[in-house]
């Protein structure tokens, strides 16, 4: 036998050129040792498959299952929702976002800045400008790449308003629908001059799987609860 | 495709090289269970357009050597352990031919674990050596002479002409 055994098993596992492969089989033909290696690990390789093989039609245990599916798909296990719940997010309040601010998000006090991204109510802080008009409008399956707001998820809360989170280049944060407006009901800040952008991705879908009810909006849910300007069904 | 939607595509197959690796099925389901919530908890670090379930399987994987070695170092052996070192390797050549004739989970419980991960990658999951590699990050030698080792304990251990 000309091949060492290397080389045969190279060949049972489709590893080798086809040149090669191609003088293996020939040589095969005329060669019973190499013939009879070739067998041995062909068998051994339909035996382990063969032996394996039950697991990928047994159904797929619930639980495993639910940790991808229901009812939040969202980072939906108990770890996430414990880990949402020990995140840094804490009620808006101004102060908190003041780093935000000063890394210049727009706050409409000057006449020559582009229009305020948010704005206060009652102690409470309210989307404007720009970032309101994406929240109103913007489809997170239908966004240009180089949008200044990007929309991530849409969602429902326990107190039945629509949620959408977002992020933007001063400011990611979660704003939830009622007659006054985009409550701003997470925020932290932006991606400007961070590189923690994946993290925060996270932590803000962490909070999302947090705050919702059932599944986040598909995009035709999405686009359905736009239509009807957000209001609560 | 969604992230999480993808994932249970890959769940019957992560199960079974789990099933694999910790031969025990709630074993295995509890390890599939610790790999899925780790991916969904560093659903970041999956880079969008590498292969999804590549990075499952080392994920798995990961964790189950993690597992293995906190086992030993609680001083955890179980009886398959000693039968390892009695006859993986070159040991093997002392147990008589064939003598786990028919038992897979048998001989895959006699193989290291190094051997074993490499078997079910390359002979039961059909991975390239180069892609096993990437999954077990080592480089593809050590794939190719573990892969080699496992062989020809299994082979000795089921029978040659299994």
């Amino acid at each position: 036998m000309s091949f060492d055994p290397a080389t045969v098993a190279a060949f049972v596992d489709g590893e080798l050129d086809d040149l090669t492969a191609r003088r293996i089989e020939r040589e095969a033909t005329s060669d019973p040792a190499l013939a009879a290696e070739i067998a041995r690990h062909r068998a051994l390789k339909a035996q382990l498959t063969a032996h394996y093989a039950p697991v990928i039609d047994e159904a797929v245990p619930e639980r495993l299952r639910a940790l991808l599916t229901t009812p939040d798909k969202v980072d939906a296990s108990l770890a996430g929702r414990r880990e949402a719940k020990r995140m840094r997010f804490a009620p808006v309040h101004w102060g908190a976002i003041a780093a935000s601010l000063a890394l210049g998000l727009a706050l409409g006090l000057k006449p020559w800045m582009p229009p305020a991204s948010v704005t206060e109510a009652n102690g409470a802080m309210i989307a404007a400008g720009p970032l309101a008009e994406a929240l109103d409008t913007q489809l997170a399956s239908n966004q240009s790449t180089d949008a200044a707001v990007r929309i991530g998820l849409s969602f429902e809360d326990k107190a039945g308003r629509y949620c959408r989170s977002f992020e933007s280049q001063s400011l990611n944060g979660i704003g939830c629908r009622d007659d006054g407006g985009w409550h701003l009901e997470r925020t932290m800040q932006g991606q400007a001059g961070t590189d923690y952008r994946q993290a925060s991705s996270g932590e803000l879908a962490a909070a999302a799987a947090a705050m919702m009810t059932g599944d986040p909006l598909d995009a035709a849910a999405e686009r359905q609860a736009r239509d009807k300007g957000w209001a609560p069904r | 495709m969604r992230f999480e939607e993808e994932l249970v595509e890959l769940l019957p197959r992560l199960r079974r090289f789990a099933r694999g690796l910790a031969r025990d099925a709630s074993d295995a389901d509890d390890l599939c269970q610790a790999a899925i919530e780790r991916a969904l908890k560093s659903q970041e670090q999956w880079q969008q357009g590498t292969r999804l379930d590549s990075w499952m399987y080392r994920i798995t994987r990961n964790l189950w050597i993690d597992d293995r070695r906190a086992a030993g170092r609680r001083g955890i052996h179980t009886p398959i352990d000693e039968a390892v070192t009695q006859v993986a390797g070159d040991g093997a050549a002392e147990v008589e031919a064939g003598a786990l004739r028919g038992d897979v989970d048998g001989a895959m419980a006699r193989l290291p674990d190094e051997q074993r991960e490499v078997v079910m990658l390359v002979l039961v999951e059909g991975y390239a050596y180069r892609e096993a590699a990437d999954i077990l990050e080592v480089p593809i030698g050590t794939v190719t002479s573990r892969l080699a080792r496992g062989r020809e304990t299994l082979m000795h251990l089921l029978g040659e002409a299994a």
